[in-house]
């Protein structure tokens, strides 16, 4: 069945496939969905702190700064493993997202802290940088100078696992462009709006009615937001991209399995060819979506950077249509059963919907590939 | 004792293939608007690899070939569709040759193997029917022992290249009573005994590619036979390996949507959003099949061997040159009501030409139905 196929020649990757599995066991990926549906919660903590006693959390993170140093190989096999177990707790975000930002700033106290407590799950820090849409009344986020720092004001869009957060890493316009600060999640002058995620987590926007941030925890300054974001969103959207794969296969050999036990008219209806031929269809739509991200993490490696990009914005365009149709297509092949909330696949399709949606859907992303690669 | 070429380093071997085929492949030749180009259109090129051994990449050294790996076979192949080379009729060198060394006597083989090297023997492949297509195991074409000769009636159809060869290499069924599988044998018939008549078949391109070979008595002695009588479907079958790879290569969408691009920036369709959402998306499908074909080329060049899976890459592909071709004729507008080429800027793009002949991938090969059906069964394990 399919899986991204990488060279593995210390089996490295074999074994981490192995813990991931073992997690999955003893931490059901649905029970925690449902369980967090039912009390709007938005992560996890028993599930990130064995994620992080794994090593997971900090996965990217350099040693030196209490990770495991490891590379997106390694960070997509675990991402892959974690969607094929339905284990949706906010991965790309707080831990790929957030620990690319850190990797990029220059040394300081708050940058220490926040990483080590990244990989130790001591410090849940999500980021906070998506400016509300163009139509909408609010404001992003600006940074004021004060006498001891920057006091915030403004909204943040689009932030995961925000009640559960410690701190936020917002990224802020002012007077010289761009600030990324670390604002603790309890202070004073921020809010957290929730609405509930298709998946089942709560997904929040923050206000900020003039939040002090001292001097001390400004952790970058730059021209413009692009620089600072261009690489967490590249990672990030890699590591969704493995999640999705993983979605998209574990979907497609639950739905095999259904089709092969459910039996009509006599038969099982996975002998009949209507039936046959979209499973085949949905096959091949995974296994294309694990060759995509192979790619990506090959291509990542090779260090041509705009090659790099190009081959991320294919490999999360392919998988989030892969995930998507294929979770779509998995629902109708479960007839009725599908469409009841006790079916494990309904989790599937709309924690495919949601990551399909972060980060940019396939639309927007294949539009981007094409404007990049004709831009040269 | 010619060189080990799968000694050399993969780069240090295309380097030396390439720069060879670009100063010896005649330019007239290259880039040629015909897909089936016949044996005379093509025989200077066809002889030039000859005379060089370089014209059967995959047959051992000792029969005359270059003794390839399949990883290896991969760059010729991949070179060869860079520059440009013409299709050369490669039955004989593609399909009898590796089955004669496969299954062949040694007299088959010492008389068959050179003349196709030679180009004194032209083959063609008689396996469909009018009625066994995708069911080829129903065929009905039949050969009785009479003294040692068969004698075969019958017809064969789609029969690619038949008008310019004059060996064929047919599967005709000798016991009627067996199971399907169980009662094909394959012979080897001299198109010029008495009794075969070929007869083209004109392509909705306006190309002869295909024929019809009738087949009315004609006889065949036995030492034509190759392996042994009833057992032909399993000869018929192995022929191919892993070249199967091939069917699945981006090649034909990679040109077409080289077509396109150029169509479609004469024609300022890359300011309509509409166009370039739908451009994305065919451009994104090619560049994700690269990396699904990447994955199965890794598997032949680390020496493993392909499964049934690999034909995702044919269904993908050929689809994938349909709707390319589709999108150049929306591009085209009202001038799609034309059947010759279209003005481009600097060149024409033949739009229609690429489009008509984008609907025989699919077909070819095994429909991409049969193909789901084999997948269905060998990698989804699903019930019968």
């Amino acid at each position: 069945m399919p899986q991204a196929m990488f060279d593995d020649p210390d089996g490295m990757l074999a074994m981490l496939r192995e813990s991931a599995a073992g997690f999955a066991a003893q931490h059901s990926g649905t029970k925690s969905l449902r369980d967090k549906r039912a009390s709007a919660g938005d992560l996890d903590k028993q599930a990130w702190k064995a994620m992080a006693e794994a090593g997971w959390t900090g996965l990217l993170l350099p040693e030196g700064l209490g990770g495991a140093g490891l590379g997106m190989r390694e960070q997509a096999v675990l991402s892959e493993a974690l969607g094929r177990a339905l284990i949706a707790e906010p991965v790309a975000m707080a831990a790929v997202f957030s620990g690319a930002l850190l990797a990029n700033v220059s040394v300081s106290e708050e940058r220490t802290r926040l990483c080590a407590g990244i990989a130790d799950s001591s410090v849940i820090a999500v980021p906070a940088w998506q400016n509300p849409s163009k139509s909408s009344h609010a404001r992003p986020v600006v940074a004021t100078a004060t006498a001891g720092g920057f006091a915030l004001t403004g909204e943040k869009h689009f932030v995961d696992a925000a009640r559960s957060a410690t701190d936020f890493l917002v990224v802020a316009d002012c007077s010289e462009g761009c600030l990324l600060l670390s604002v603790p999640a309890a202070s004073a002058g921020v809010t957290i709006n929730e609405r509930p995620g298709i998946d089942g987590a709560m997904i929040a926007s923050l206000t900020f009615a003039g939040c002090e941030v001292p001097e001390s925890l400004v952790l970058a300054r730059a021209e413009s937001a692009d620089a600072l974001l261009e690489s967490p969103i590249l990672h990030a959207r890699l590591a969704l991209a493995a999640e999705l794969a993983g979605i998209a296969s574990r979907a497609l050999e639950i739905t095999i399995g259904y089709t092969k036990d459910r039996v009509q008219f006599g038969k099982p209806i996975a002998s009949f060819q209507a039936i046959q031929h979209r499973l085949v269809d949905m096959w091949s739509d995974a296994e294309f979506a694990c060759a995509a991200v192979v790619n990506a993490v090959e291509t990542l490696d090779a260090g041509d950077v705009r090659a790099a990009q190009l081959a991320v914005l294919a490999a999360k365009a392919r998988t989030g249509d892969a995930a998507f149709s294929i979770c779509r297509r998995a629902l109708h092949l479960h007839g009725a059963m599908g469409f009841t909330d006790e079916c494990d696949i309904g989790l599937y399709l709309k924690r495919a919907i949601n990551l399909n949606a972060t980060l940019g859907q396939s639309e927007a992303l294949r539009l981007q590939f094409v404007d990049l690669e004709r831009a040269a | 004792m010619a060189a080990d070429w799968n000694e050399l380093p993969d780069e240090e071997f295309r380097k030396v293939f390439r720069s060879w085929v670009d100063e010896n492949c005649p330019p007239h030749l290259r880039y040629m608007r015909k897909q089936r180009p016949l044996f005379d259109e093509v025989a200077e090129w066809y002889h030039a690899l000859a005379a060089k051994g370089w014209l059967a990449p995959t047959w051992p050294q000792e029969h005359g070939g270059m003794g390839l790996s399949p990883a290896k076979h991969m760059i010729y192949v991949e070179e060869w569709g860079r520059l440009g080379c013409p299709r050369i009729p490669d039955h004989g060198i593609g399909l009898v040759g590796p089955l004669l060394i496969q299954y062949g006597t040694q007299e088959q083989k010492a008389h068959y193997l050179p003349r196709i090297l030679s180009g004194e023997h032209v083959w063609c492949q008689g396996y469909s029917e009018p009625n066994a297509g995708s069911d080829l195991a129903s065929l009905r074409t039949q050969a009785v022992l009479d003294g040692d000769e068969f004698v075969i009636n019958g017809q064969k159809i789609w029969t690619t290249l038949a008008h310019c060869a004059n060996w064929i290499f047919v599967l005709v069924r000798t016991d009627k009573e067996a199971k399907p599988q169980r009662g094909i044998t394959v012979l080897l018939a001299d198109l010029a005994s008495p009794g075969v008549r070929v007869r083209p078949i004109t392509n909705l391109r306006g190309e002869a590619d295909f024929c019809e070979v009738f087949f009315d008595n004609v006889r065949v002695p036995v030492k034509n036979l190759v392996g042994k009588v009833n057992e032909g479907w399993t000869v018929a079958k192995s022929v191919l390996g892993h070249e199967r790879i091939f069917l699945g290569a981006p090649t034909r969408p990679e040109y077409a949507l080289g077509r396109l691009e150029r169509l479609a920036e004469a024609r300022g369709a890359f300011d309509d959003p509409a166009f370039v959402s739908r451009y994305a998306k065919l451009r994104l499908d090619l560049y994700d099949l690269g990396s699904s074909f990447e994955r199965f080329a890794k598997v032949l060049r680390s020496g493993g061997e392909l499964g049934a899976d690999v034909s995702m890459l044919k269904i993908f592909t050929t689809e994938l040159y349909q709707r390319i071709t589709e999108e150049m004729l929306l591009v085209a507008g009202e001038e799609a009501r034309f059947a010759d080429d279209l003005d481009a800027g600097n060149g024409q793009v033949d739009a229609m030409n690429l489009f008509l002949d984008s609907r025989a991938p699919a077909i070819f090969g095994g429909s991409n139905e049969i193909q789901k059906n084999i997948l269905a069964k060998a990698v989804l394990e699903l019930p019968g």
